[in-house]
């Protein structure tokens, strides 16, 4: 049981965490937007969190929840001017959006500037409260109580990624997944379809927006600390780099980016350092020779016919 | 009417820094994430050579130039070239110029250190007055190199042969090289073109600010970024002006004491410009 403590447990639990975050960037791909705003959704998302749960006193599911929601609020609108121009307004727009929070963050008494929000309750410390309410102690489980809180926050989290993943298959097999699809394919013939694009772009960056909101609340009740350097450029050159390079044509490729991407400084140490370089350069390469990511939709097409064929009858989009 | 004067030279490097965005935008249709780490790099190298070798700062402004050039020209053979073969989407080259910027600032911390490094003063503090205004002999100097480089650039551009190339290019590429211009080599000129001119504003904002940081590859890009958009997409006209009016503005919010919100007022003008203009200030309508 040696491995199974919690420097181990976070780095799985940052993985999961960045693997909704590669959801959250990849909806608003899937109709060929750029969003370089998701760092400020999730500041947006986390600080909002945090101070409904500290300073309001709030449940904090409730405070993340509100979070999540308080980052589809603002998405909507800056989304409203941009998005009926062309892909480039929104990317920039939405980046200058993430530094415009940046710097009133930077600047405001609530969010106590650049030292940040520090001593949050950590999302283990409240659900093991929850789990001591019905009886389960760190003895009757066998396990230290620091295991026991990392891990019931992986568990907590890897279900609401699960819950996260299913909405999101289901969403790409449904109507609007097909529009989805359609708009990023062609704006034009999908207009001339009768789809209404600008409706169905703006949910797909608001539900984007929500999903950075909800990872900011979880991120600022896992560190228990942020401070607004945690959402500068950089973070949305690595959320933007797990979609790009992973695939952003099927979610199993941006999901395939936010894991090995996270994994790979964890296991070669010397990378770590390396870490922005790395990501640069993997994102050029990508994007030269496959510049619709390591994992296409048929890279699966290819998997699926080799393996079994009667059981991967599930729908992969248009073509 | 300090304030002034010292917003115009401000502005002047920041009209600069957009014409370079502006150049490659209306020749390939793309934005050049990466363009402010190649000019800081190149300014970079210049600066270490005026500090650490004491060559004079017409040598640094040189190597700034030479080096940034060379910088967009990998930027154009790595990052941008190779997704202009096939049916690529068309966010990709701005997901490339993304990684080629990341990959420029951390090597820039790398092998610079992530400090700030001063520009010495090469003119000295001299000042004369003008009327109730004084003004530094080195905001003279910027304010003149900058606008005698986009009165250059501006006849350059419309009176020249390579000039008329890249009008031609940026018109429509696919007639420009049926009609037998050689558009990858203009292509090539412009990355290069744009990359050398911030090599000169990076200069210039170094002796500006008396400093130059690596990590304002960034924050001056995006300064540039916001002028584009300002002035209006494509627009070299709108590029210089704006620019102008956004070191203008800037400098009078640190004047009225909002000093800490310096950094976003590019890009509160850029929200507020695309409520009401999304066009931009001289942007045609799509």
């Amino acid at each position: 049981m040696e491995w199974l403590n919690p420097y181990n447990i976070q780095v799985v639990t940052f993985i999961i965490l960045n693997c909704i975050l590669a959801i959250s960037i990849f909806i608003t791909l899937a109709t060929g937007q750029l969003s370089l705003g998701h760092a400020g959704f999730m500041s947006i998302g986390a600080y909002t969190t945090s101070i409904l749960s500290k300073n309001a006193d709030l449940p904090m599911f409730v405070a993340i929840i509100a979070g999540a929601l308080m980052a589809g609020l603002i998405a909507l609108l800056i989304g409203a001017p941009t998005l009926k121009l062309h892909g480039l307004y929104l990317a920039i727009a939405t980046l200058g959006f993430g530094e415009v929070v940046r710097v009133i963050l930077l600047n405001m008494e609530i969010t106590n500037g650049a030292l940040g929000i520090t001593g949050l309750k950590s999302l283990g410390t409240y659900i093991y409260d929850g789990m001591k309410a019905v009886g389960i102690t760190s003895q009757s489980l066998g396990l230290s109580v620091p295991v026991i809180k990392s891990l019931s926050t992986l568990v907590f989290l890897f279900l609401l990624f699960l819950v996260v993943l299913f909405l999101t298959l289901r969403l790409n097999s449904s109507r609007l997944g097909r529009a989805f699809e359609a708009i990023r394919a062609d704006e034009t013939a999908a207009r001339a379809m009768g789809i209404q694009v600008n409706y169905y772009k703006m949910l797909a960056f608001i539900i984007g927006s929500v999903l950075a909101g909800l990872c900011g609340g979880l991120f600022a009740h896992i560190t228990t600390a942020i401070t607004p350097t945690d959402f500068n450029y950089h973070k949305v050159v690595e959320i933007l780099s797990f979609a790009v390079i992973g695939g952003t044509e099927v979610v199993w490729g941006a999901l395939f980016g936010a894991v090995a991407l996270t994994a790979l400084p964890e296991v070669l140490r010397g990378l770590a350092e390396y870490k922005m370089i790395f990501y640069g350069a993997i994102m050029v390469l990508v994007m030269a020779v496959r510049p619709r990511g390591l994992i296409g939709s048929d890279t699966l097409q290819k998997l699926f016919r080799r393996g079994s064929k009667k059981q991967n009858e599930q729908p992969k989009g248009v073509e | 009417m300090q304030q002034l004067v010292n917003g115009l030279t401000v502005g002047s490097t920041y009209s600069l820094i957009a014409i370079g965005y502006t150049l490659i935008f209306g020749v390939l249709g793309i934005i050049n994430m990466a363009h402010g780490q190649v000019f800081i790099f190149g300014s970079f190298v210049g600066l270490i050579l005026v500090t650490n070798f004491d060559m004079p700062i017409a040598v640094a402004f040189l190597a700034s130039i030479v080096v940034s050039g060379i910088l967009g020209l990998i930027l154009e053979f790595t990052a941008m070239r190779p997704l202009r073969k096939k049916n690529v989407p068309h966010l990709a080259s701005l997901i490339s110029t993304i990684g080629f910027a990341t990959l420029l600032e951390e090597g820039m911390h790398k092998l610079f250190g992530a400090d700030s490094r001063a520009v010495p003063d090469t003119f000295g503090s001299q000042a004369f007055q003008l009327g109730s205004v004084q003004i530094r002999v080195v905001d003279l100097i910027i304010l003149g190199i900058a606008v005698v480089l986009m009165v250059v650039l501006h006849f350059w551009i419309n009176k020249t042969k390579v000039g008329k190339a890249i009008r031609a290019t940026a018109e429509n590429t696919e007639t420009a090289s049926v009609l037998g211009i050689n558009t990858n080599m203009v292509i090539v000129t412009t990355v290069v073109l744009a990359s050398s001119l911030g090599g000169i504003a990076g200069m210039l904002i170094g002796m500006t600010y008396s400093a130059l940081i690596p990590s304002m590859g960034m924050t001056l890009g995006f300064k540039g970024l916001a002028v584009l958009i300002l002035g209006g997409v494509g627009s070299i006209p709108g590029a210089m002006i704006c620019g102008l009016i956004l070191g203008v503005i800037e400098v009078f919010t640190v004047a009225y004491g909002a000093s800490s919100y310096r950094d976003a007022v590019a890009f509160g003008l850029i929200i507020l410009i695309l409520l009401i203009r999304p066009q931009g200030l001289f942007g045609r309508k799509a």
